[in-house]
């Protein structure tokens, strides 16, 4: 892919695990964008949003891309930014209080109130169908993949 | 979290137990103003990692086993490398034992200050949870996350990676740092120590309920360093002995409500984890932890569970501490890891997780092949301990309303940091008040 203009301090991450196939298409994308332009920085791979924290502090913009499983086709891709106004559901502040659900709001609520937030935050969601033990995204899924970096270097080229 | 009465009995229920590593759950059950039940449930799955084990190559245990926790996997990868190395008749080269402990205090140093700052210390502001004390502290929650920023470096510059560290092997590790990559360290290891005292001094600020416990402490022994890699195993009671003693006096039963098992010595519950090692080995603190110890007021043993919060920050200053001298000191292992040749064995390893003492037991065949296995968490060690500081907590409580008693024995199972996910191989809480 070529080199792309985006804001001064980019940071991906791809939160899942490339041994449960579908869930590993975060890394996969990650691993795509950043290596388009070396200004780019993939803070990941993730193994939960917690780890954020440290890794993405006073980026201007940061991409956290993620597999999903909310009933829509496989291989869809959604892209949602994280504004301050909006208000997290009960459901995604509630994992909080375990280090095992702390969620993506409620880690990016943490990361404002200690002022380290980055600028902005886009969530790259794709629908996964497979995530059993294995190597490998299913076909929708790895297509999504390619169709989601490209969106992301898209929004990268608005945002510069 | 449920509660409630039923004629004159009490009844607290947590169904989901927060700020612990895993799931379970708790039921309190108080009749007459006696508790009657007490139980700590832990139903994540078993993970049946020792049969897993049972067939693999001798040089797949570090691996296999640091994948039973994300928060301390290197506990498991050295304890099992300690394990196997003990089966081969070897013992490990100054070297790399020192870059071992290296590694390890990077794992105590995330994990310690994420339980301070993330799990325990929102106990103590009446706060629900970790962003609630970020939005009224916001100093505070920085500075933990700082210093869990450096302990994941350390494990990132040694380990490879901070989660399921992919540079440890059995005999030592595919490749040593150079001194330059650990030189990197020391500042932000320096400015990590002095947050680590700033936590001291934070932590030994709260308000802590009047309890003392009557503990069995046990713990490895350092010999002039406090234990964190290796050593015998002491306790409070009295005994010393080496591992393979200790494998034998560690009794492990499986009850019908949880899938961890529940470990017993003379057929009594006993302590692992800071409380215990602070007991047993305050003295070979280094300076530094001994005067922030002092400063907070920290009598040794400290016997108060609700202050393990108070030790844990003291071995935070430790942890920090040793880092410095380690890296001070460092000379690379060349090669970086010794060569075994397997044999038909059985051999012993136990290091101190940040939780409490792990031990791990492994049989070889003569091609090294693992014959049998035997993983000792500290939380399955612990969980009966827990289940009598509740019953205390619980029974000294009585006064306070259904949900400050339900809230309390919350805070009375995160004293110890129970890491469920390892030990199911757990939390909610339920009391009732008949």
């Amino acid at each position: 892919m070529s080199d792309v203009s985006h804001p001064s301090r980019v940071v991906v991450a791809g939160i899942g695990n490339e041994y449960r196939q579908d869930d590993g298409a975060g890394l996969a994308v990650a691993r795509l964008v950043s290596s388009s332009s070396p200004e780019i920085g993939d803070v990941g791979p993730l193994g939960e949003p917690l780890d954020l924290l440290g890794r993405w502090d006073d980026a201007d913009l940061a991409i956290v891309i993620d597999t999903v499983r909310s009933g829509a086709q496989s291989g869809t891709i959604r892209l949602i930014e994280l504004r301050e106004s909006d208000d997290p559901t009960e459901e995604a502040v509630s994992g909080a209080t375990s280090t095992h659900g702390i969620g993506l709001i409620g880690v990016l609520r943490i990361a404002r109130a200690i002022n380290r937030a980055p600028h902005r935050v886009v969530v790259v969601a794709i629908e996964g169908s497979e995530f059993g033990l294995g190597v490998g995204l299913t076909p929708e899924v790895k297509r999504a993949v390619t169709d989601a970096a490209q969106q992301i270097i898209e929004l990268l080229e608005e945002a510069a | 979290m449920t509660h409630g009465t039923k004629g004159a009995d009490r009844v607290f229920s947590v169904e989901g137990l927060a700020r612990v590593e895993g799931e379970g759950s708790l039921h309190v059950h108080v009749s007459d103003g006696i508790v009657t039940d007490v139980a700590l449930t832990i139903f994540e799955p078993p993970r049946f990692f020792e049969a897993m084990l049972v067939g693999r190559s001798y040089l797949e245990a570090p691996d296999i086993t640091s994948r039973i926790c994300g928060i301390c996997p290197v506990a498991y990868q050295l304890s099992a490398c300690g394990a196997i190395e003990d089966a081969c008749g070897i013992a490990p080269d100054e070297r790399i034992e020192a870059l071992r402990r290296l590694l390890y205090c990077g794992e105590w140093i995330q994990s310690h200050a994420l339980h301070i700052y993330l799990l325990h210390a929102p106990d103590f502001f009446g706060c629900t949870d970790a962003v609630e004390l970020a939005e009224r502290d916001r100093v505070a929650v920085a500075r933990g996350l700082s210093l869990k920023k450096v302990g994941n470096h350390i494990m990132e510059v040694i380990g490879g990676r901070a989660i399921h560290p992919v540079n440890v092997k059995v005999g030592g590790f595919y490749r040593a740092p150079t001194r330059a990559e650990l030189r990197a360290l020391i500042d932000p290891l320096e400015q990590a120590r002095d947050d680590a005292l700033t936590t001291v001094k934070w932590v030994s600020s709260f308000d802590f309920p009047d309890v003392t416990g009557d503990y069995n402490f046990v713990a490895l022994l350092g010999g002039d360093r406090y234990p964190i890699e290796r050593g015998r195993v002491g306790s409070s009671g009295g005994f010393d002995v080496t591992l393979g003693e200790y494998d034998a006096l560690v009794v492990e039963d499986h009850v019908a409500r949880s899938t961890a098992l529940q470990a017993r010595i003379n057929g009594k519950p006993y302590l692992t984890g800071p409380l215990a090692r602070y007991a047993l080995n305050a003295g070979r603190l280094p300076e530094i932890a001994r005067d922030a110890a002092r400063t907070a007021g920290l009598g040794s043993p400290c016997a108060n569970p609700f202050k393990s919060i108070v030790v844990r920050a003291v071995e935070l200053v430790f942890a920090c501490d040793e880092a410095l001298r380690l890296i001070a000191e460092y000379e690379p292992p060349e090669p970086p890891a010794m060569k075994l040749t397997p044999r038909e064995s059985v051999g012993y390893g136990a290091t101190e997780a940040p939780r409490g003492l792990l031990l791990h037991r492994y049989a070889l065949d003569a091609n090294g092949t693992i014959v049998s296995a035997r993983i000792v968490p500290p939380t399955s060690q612990n969980q009966l301990t827990i289940e009598e500081d509740l019953r205390r907590v619980v029974e000294e409580g009585l006064q306070l309303s259904d949900a400050d008693l339900t809230h309390r024995c919350e805070q009375a199972v995160r004293n110890h940091d129970p890491c469920i996910s390892c030990a199911a191989h757990f939390l909610d809480l339920s009391v009732e008040r008949m």
